[in-house]
C-alpha cells in the first residue's frame, strides 16, 4: 500500500467500473489510417479492389519507427482515401469492406517453448505483430523494449548514467479510473500472461517483478498464483487505490509504487531502472510470440451516460465508432461528446466514422449534462488547488497565465514540457480554466518555433 | 443514425464540482456561526451592520460594473462574502454610515480598481478596515460590553494599558465571546465551527491557518517563558482579537495568499509572528489585520518557494 497524495479521486464516474465482456459482431467496414504517431506515413501494398485476408500486411513501414499495417477483417479493399484519424485530421486511410467470412492468413505453427528463442527473434515477432506501447504517446513496443538510439540521460551536473532495469512493473490499472480493461484482465486466467512475462523478463533483464493492482476491485487469482510460484520471492504485488487519477499513467505510477521520479521532460522509465507494461500488453506479447500472428483486435471500455450498456468489448482495429455504437443498440440519449480514449485524456471526435486504433482504450459518449463547457471560464483566483493535485510538482495556474499571455519562453523555463497532460488541474479548477488546452497550445507554439 | 452535433474540445472532458460560486457560498455558510453569535452578544445592531455592509458591497459592484460596461459578477457571491467579512471585523458601536462607506471602499479600492476577482493584491475587507481605522480612529475604537451599550476596552486594548490586566479575562469568556471586540471575532468557538466547515469542504487548506496560529503560539510561549507576570498565556493570544477569524477566513483568502505549500506555511507563520510583534510593541492593540495586509503585499514572493522540481536525478 502506497500513499499517493497528488491527483484526484474520481468518485462519481468510477462507482461501477465496467467488468463484463460484451460480444459485438464483426464490423462491415474498417478504416486503417496510414499515418502512425511519430512515424513516417506507410506505403500501401494493396490497391483498390484487391482481396485481403485477416492478418495480411496491407502497408509497410519505411523505417523502423513505424509498424507494418495489417488487415483486420477479410474482404476487399474498398478505397484508399482520406478519412479523419485519431487526431481528427483527415489522413490517407485504407478502407476494407468485409466479406463476412473472416478468413485468416495461414497460421504459422504455434510455439509454446519460448526458451529456445533468441531475444532478437522475439523482438522481430513483437515488431511484426504490430504491438505498441500503451502510453500517452504510443510508440512501437519493440523499440520501447530495446531503444535503437539509447536516450542520453544525465545527472544535473552532466554525468552520464547508464541505466540498468531492475524492476519490471506490470500494472493492472488502466490509464484512467474510468477505463476497465486491465482490471477485467486481472480477473481472468490465461497462459499468455506467464509467457509474456517470461519474454519481458528475458528482454529487460529485470531481476524483480512487481504487479500493481487496484485494491477496490475483485481478486486477481492468476497474479497471486504467479507470486506464489516464484521461489526466489522476486515477484510481489502492490495494491493501490485505482480510483485515483493519474495513478494509471506511467510517471505517477512509478513514483507511487517505487518512489522513483522519472526525469522530466524527456525522461523514460528506463532512466530510473524501471520498465512499465500493463496486463493487456503483457498478454499481447505472449500471444504474439506464441502464434506469430499480428494484433487485429483489442479490448476497449465503452462508457458514458449516452451509451446503453457500459462494458468491455473486443473490437477489430479500424472499426468506426458508428459501427460499435450500432452493434450495441445505438445511443441511449443524444450524445454531446464522443471520446476515443478515457474521459480525462482522450480525444473528442466530431465524426462518428473515426476508427478505433491500436492505442484506443475506451469509447465514451457523454450526455449534455456530463459535458462541462469551459467557454465561460474566469480569471485565476490563485486558490492553489491545481498545485495541490499536480503529480509532477508544477504550478499549473501560474504556468497557464504565461501560456495565455504568449510568454512561451517563461512557460518553458517554468516546466511546461514536464506537464504530462493528465488533466487533474483542469478537473479541480474552480474558475474552470482550460489549463491543459493552454499547455498544449504553448507546447505546439514552442515546437513550431 | 444521423450525425449528431458533437462538441469537440481538449481533454479532460470531466470537471469537478467545485466552482467559484460554491467556494464563496461555503465561506459564507462558514461565517454564519460567528454572525449568529454577533447578533446574540450585541443585538440587532450587528444584524444591521451586516445587512448594510453586504447590501452596499453588492450594490456598489453592480453599479460600477454597469457604469463601466463590464460583465456583472455579483452572481459569484464574492461581493456578499466581502461585505460579510468586513462587517464581522467592525466594532459594534459604529454608526450606520461606517459599514456603508467601508463596504464601498472594499469593493472599489479593494477589488474593482484592480480588475475584479482574481487580481487584487490586498484583501478587500482589510483595505476598507484600514481606511476606516485611519480616517475615523475614534469611531473604530469604541467597543461595547456584551448585551449592553457600556463602553469598555477590549482585552487587547486593556493589555496595552496595563500588561497585568490579562488576569481579569477568563479563557471561557473568550471562547464563548462574553467580552468586548469586533462583532464577529469575539466568539472563538463559533469561528472554529465555521472553520471546520470550510476546512472539511476543502475550500481552504490547513497550511495557512495552522502556520499562522503556530507563529502566534510559539512567539507567545517564548514571551510567557521569559516573564509570566507581564506576558499573557498562549491561549489568551490565540482566542483574543481577530486571530481566529483572520487565521481561517481572512489570511487563507485565495486571491491574496500564496499557492505553494511551502509558501503558504511561511506566509502564515510570518503573519503570526508579525501579529505578535505589533501586539507587543506596536501602536495598535490587535495586529492581526495589519499583519495579514502586510503579508499580502509579499504574496508573489512566497510563490517562488516552488515544490521540488520533478525528476531531478540524485547522484547515486
Amino acid at each position: 500500500m502506497t500513499l499517493f497524495t497528488r491527483g484526484i479521486t474520481l468518485k462519481k464516474q468510477t462507482k461501477r467500473p465496467p467488468q463484463e465482456l460484451m460480444e459485438i459482431p464483426l464490423p462491415q467496414r474498417v478504416i486503417l489510417p496510414l499515418r502512425q504517431y511519430n512515424g513516417e506515413p506507410l506505403q500501401p501494398t494493396v490497391a483498390e479492389g484487391d482481396a485481403v485476408r485477416v492478418g495480411q500486411v496491407i502497408a509497410t513501414a519505411p523505417t523502423n519507427a513505424s509498424l507494418p499495417l495489417h488487415a483486420t477483417i477479410s474482404g476487399i479493399v474498398a478505397a484508399v482515401t482520406e478519412c479523419p484519424d485519431y487526431t481528427g485530421i483527415p489522413t490517407p486511410c485504407i478502407i476494407l469492406e468485409a466479406d463476412g467470412a473472416d478468413t485468416w492468413i495461414e497460421h504459422p505453427p504455434e510455439e509454446t517453448d519460448l526458451e529456445q528463442l533468441e531475444p532478437s527473434e522475439i523482438l522481430n515477432r513483437i515488431h511484426d505483430a504490430g504491438l505498441i506501447t500503451k502510453t500517452l504517446t504510443p510508440a512501437p513496443l519493440s523499440s520501447d523494449l530495446v531503444p535503437r538510439d539509447q536516450p542520453a540521460s544525465h545527472l544535473m551536473d552532466g554525468t552520464r548514467i547508464t541505466p540498468k532495469i531492475d524492476t519490471l512493473l506490470i500494472t493492472a490499472l488502466d490509464k484512467e479510473p474510468a477505463l476497465g480493461v486491465n482490471r477485467y484482465l486481472a480477473g481472468i486466467h490465461t497462459d499468455d500472461l506467464p509467457r509474456g512475462l517470461a519474454v519481458l523478463k528475458t528482454i529487460t533483464g529485470a531481476p524483480y517483478t512487481r504487479f500493481v493492482v487496484d485494491k477496490n476491485t475483485s481478486p486477481y487469482p492468476q497474479l497471486t498464483e504467479l507470486v506464489a510460484a516464484d521461489e526466489e520471492e522476486a515477484t510481489t504485488i502492490t495494491a493501490v487505490n485505482g480510483r485515483r487519477h493519474p495513478l494509471g499513467l506511467t510517471i505517477p505510477l512509478i513514483k507511487a509504487v517505487l518512489g522513483r521520479e522519472v526525469p522530466l521532460p524527456y525522461g523514460h522509465p528506463r532512466d530510473v531502472g524501471v520498465a512499465v507494461y500493463d496486463l493487456d500488453t503483457t498478454m499481447a506479447i505472449g500471444r504474439a510470440v506464441r502464434t506469430r500472428l499480428p494484433q487485429v483486435e483489442s479490448l476497449i471500455t465503452v462508457g458514458g451516460g449516452a451509451v446503453k450498456q457500459p462494458g468491455i468489448i473486443t473490437v477489430r482495429i479500424g472499426t468506426p465508432i458508428r459501427e460499435i455504437i450500432e452493434s450495441l443498440g445505438g445511443f441511449a440519449t443524444d450524445p454531446a461528446k464522443v471520446i476515443l480514449g478515457g474521459p480525462m485524456t482522450g480525444m473528442a471526435h466530431y465524426d462518428l466514422d473515426t476508427p478505433v486504433t491500436k492505442d484506443t482504450e475506451g469509447l465514451f459518449a457523454l450526455t449534455p449534462d456530463e459535458v462541462q463547457r469551459s467557454g465561460d471560464y474566469r480569471q485565476c483566483i490563485n486558490c492553489g488547488l491545481c498545485v495541490k493535485v499536480c503529480p509532477v510538482n508544477l504550478l499549473p495556474g501560474i504556468l497557464s497565465l504565461y501560456c495565455a499571455q504568449d510568454k512561451f519562453d517563461m512557460a518553458e523555463t517554468n516546466g511546461l514540457f514536464a506537464c504530462i497532460e493528465c488533466g487533474c488541474c483542469d478537473y479541480v479548477c474552480p474558475s474552470r480554466r482550460p489549463l491543459v488546452h493552454l499547455f498544449r497550445h504553448a507546447k505546439y507554439q514552442v515546437m513550431e518555433a | 443514425m444521423q450525425n449528431h452535433n458533437l462538441i469537440v474540445s481538449m481533454s479532460p472532458h470531466l470537471r469537478g464540482s467545485l466552482s467559484i460560486e460554491r467556494m464563496m457560498l461555503t465561506m459564507i455558510i462558514g461565517l454564519i456561526p460567528p454572525a449568529v453569535m454577533a447578533i446574540y452578544w450585541f443585538g440587532m445592531r450587528s444584524l444591521l451592520i451586516m445587512i448594510l455592509a453586504v447590501a452596499t458591497a453588492v450594490l456598489v459592484e453592480v453599479g460600477i460594473q454597469w457604469i463601466t460596461n463590464q460583465q456583472q459578477t455579483y452572481r459569484d457571491y464574492h461581493a456578499v462574502l466581502t461585505g460579510l467579512v468586513f462587517a464581522l471585523i467592525l466594532p459594534p458601536s459604529v454608526p450606520w454610515w461606517i459599514p456603508v462607506v467601508g463596504a464601498s471602499v472594499a469593493m472599489i479600492l479593494g477589488k474593482l480598481v484592480f480588475g475584479g476577482l482574481g487580481n487584487y493584491p490586498f484583501n478587500p475587507p482589510l483595505v476598507a478596515w484600514v481606511v476606516l481605522k485611519l480616517s475615523w480612529p475614534e469611531r473604530m475604537n469604541l467597543f461595547f460590553a456584551p448585551h449592553t451599550r457600556d463602553q469598555v476596552l477590549t482585552p487587547l486594548m486593556a493589555l496595552k494599558e496595563d500588561p497585568a490586566l490579562f488576569y481579569s479575562y477568563d479563557i471561557v469568556d473568550l471562547l464563548v465571546g462574553n467580552t468586548a471586540g469586533p462583532i464577529g471575532c469575539v466568539c472563538a468557538l463559533a469561528v472554529l465551527i465555521g472553520a471546520a466547515v470550510i476546512l472539511y469542504q476543502g475550500i481552504i487548506r490547513w497550511h495557512i491557518p495552522l502556520a499562522f496560529l503556530a507563529g502566534i503560539a510559539i512567539f507567545a510561549a517564548v514571551l510567557r517563558a521569559i516573564n509570566p507576570d507581564i506576558y499573557p498565556p498562549v491561549l489568551f493570544h490565540l482566542l483574543s482579537g481577530g486571530v481566529l477569524l483572520g487565521a481561517f477566513f481572512i489570511a487563507p483568502e485565495p486571491v491574496t495568499s500564496p499557492v505553494t505549500p511551502k509558501g503558504m506555511v511561511l506566509f502564515g507563520f510570518l503573519a503570526g509572528i508579525l501579529t505578535m510583534i505589533i501586539r507587543m510593541w506596536g501602536a495598535y492593540p490587535d495586529g492581526t489585520f495589519y499583519a495579514i495586509l502586510i503579508m499580502n503585499a509579499a504574496t508573489p514572493l512566497f510563490n517562488y518557494l516552488k515544490p521540488k522540481e520533478y525528476g531531478r536525478l540524485k547522484r547515486a
